[in-house]
């Protein structure tokens, strides 16, 4: 594990009635460069346990003097998103991550398609600074936004976004019956297209199943989709190395469990996605939930960011 | 894990056999012979053959320039009009292939969007001294046509400029004796 940084909040902005804005800057030093796409891990001390969930950093990358993360309160939170708006004030100290890109821009990209539902509009906030500097990340190439949300909700940054980007913005507003028609998106695109999802994991689905269809290769597909781990059922599990036991509640992750138990993973996302907590099991019955492993690397390993052992039986770990 | 000596090196590209499953809004074939190409034509979507000398009978949407030169710059014409979404099939010998390979990528194709059907022996020696390009048949070993350095032709395999790496075979007498016709 990477050491963490200490930051203090700087500033604090309510965007919308569900969206915060959170601005940080290092209390010792500078803070790390960061490249368009990255995420940093934020430790949340809420009561009972310390989360630490993964925000896309949304502002400009060539200004890594302040990071700036934005947060959708959950209805169903787990306690993060809620500490960080309920708790957090201005002052404030947080330990967080160092940064890590798993949603980078393609570099040989002519045409970019940003495609974001509510708060999944974060990563694109760094991606259009660059996309609009100067400078440009892949020289020459196009893009469009496509940006769907609720007004009044969590249309984040839509009105800023619609005045920078003028016809390249596309705003869906759910609240006065705007839909985005994800097929359109696919339509007449010159070759060097790539097209970029963040947000719900429907949408993304959506996106894949047509992007197959129109025989575009998975690799002009790049997508990020945060969830924080979903809840399940308690369960016990075993080290095989240290023989140490530990029993999982139903509302942590496997993950939360062992660095609990002060057992350390090397992680990224905790969302399921990158791979990097993949871990060894040796037997026991196991929930896959991530969208990394294939079938085969089921059958030894798990992520235990969001993937869960079965209530009956053991599920005993390689650590 | 070793590899060993028995096994091609991992640069060294593999070509397909057979025609992917993958679907694709439209495909182009670029043959250079279009008799060779016949079995990568029987697919659904929109396809056009562009090949070189004799076309194919039959219904096939087809176009046959009169030299290599003619038929990478009409593809490179086609394919800045091309969408995303199509995939193009090469078939011909390793040089022709990777010619229209870098072509392709360079308009914004994927690699795994290119499907590569390998004929005939002849293959792009590039000279790692000095950088000159020549074609090569199956031998293990030869002389730089600019350079003169007697080269070892290595299996490592760049696709970036679809050639194999000649290296100098032996650095006390690199050079290969003058031959005065």
């Amino acid at each position: 594990m990477s050491a963490m940084i200490e930051v203090q909040v700087t500033d604090v902005r309510q965007l919308t009635p569900v969206v915060r804005e959170f601005s940080f800057r290092a209390i010792d030093g500078t803070l790390p460069g960061f490249s368009c796409g990255s995420h940093v891990q934020v430790i949340l001390p809420t009561e009972g346990r310390t989360l630490r969930n993964a925000y896309s950093l949304l502002g400009d990358p060539r200004d890594s003097g302040v990071y700036r993360i934005a947060v959708r309160l959950q209805e169903t939170s787990r306690g993060g998103s809620r500490y960080l708006h309920e708790q957090v004030r201005v002052g404030d100290r947080l330990q967080i991550g160092a940064p890590s890109n798993l949603f980078a821009l393609h570099s040989q990209a002519r045409h970019h398609i940003l495609v974001a539902g509510g708060i999944g509009i974060t990563p694109f906030m760094a991606y259009l600074a660059d996309l609009q500097a100067s400078d440009v990340a892949t020289p020459g190439a196009s893009f469009e936004l496509h940006y769907a949300y609720r007004s009044g909700l969590t249309d984040a940054y839509a009105s800023e976004l619609r005045e920078r980007l003028g016809e390249r913005f596309h705003g869906y507003d759910a609240a006065a019956g705007q839909r985005l028609d994800c097929a359109s998106l696919f339509a007449g695109k010159p070759l060097g297209s790539h097209l970029y999802v963040c947000g719900p994991q429907r949408l993304l689905d959506e996106l894949k199943t047509l992007a197959e269809a129109q025989g575009w290769s998975a690799g002009r597909l790049h997508w990020e989709a945060f969830a924080a781990p979903e809840p399940g059922q308690p369960f016990t599990v075993e080290l095989a190395r240290s023989g140490q036991r530990l029993q999982v509640p139903g509302d942590h992750s496997l993950l939360e469990a062992l660095e609990a138990a002060g057992v350390e993973v090397p992680n990224l996302c905790r969302g399921g996605v990158c791979g990097q907590c993949t871990t060894r099991y040796l037997s026991g019955e196991v929930e896959h939930r991530d969208h990394f492993l294939d079938e085969l690397q089921r059958g030894e390993a798990l992520m235990p960011c969001v993937s869960r052992g079965g209530c009956s039986g053991t599920l005993l770990l390689d650590l | 894990m070793t590899a060993s000596s028995a096994e091609p090196m991992f640069s060294t590209p593999r070509y397909a056999t057979e025609v992917s499953r993958h679907t694709a809004s439209r495909r182009i074939v670029v043959a250079q012979q279009a008799s060779l190409a016949t079995r990568l034509l029987h697919h659904p979507a929109p396809t056009l053959l562009l090949c070189l000398g004799e076309t194919l009978p039959g219904s096939v949407e087809q176009e046959s320039l009169p030299s290599s030169e003619a038929l990478y710059l009409r593809l490179q014409m086609l394919l800045e009009q091309a969408q995303a979404g199509t995939r193009v099939y090469v078939c011909g010998d390793e040089s022709f292939l990777w010619h229209v390979h870098r072509l392709a990528r360079q308009a914004g194709l994927l690699g795994d969007e290119i499907e590569l059907f390998k004929q005939g022996a002849r293959r792009r020696l590039y000279c790692v001294h000095c950088g000159h390009f020549q074609d090569i048949g199956s031998e293990g070993e030869c002389t730089c046509g600019q350079c003169r350095v007697k080269l070892f032709v290595r299996e490592h395999f760049s696709q970036r400029l679809g050639a194999y790496m000649g290296v100098c075979i032996d650095p006390d007498s690199p050079y290969a004796p003058e031959v005065r016709s």
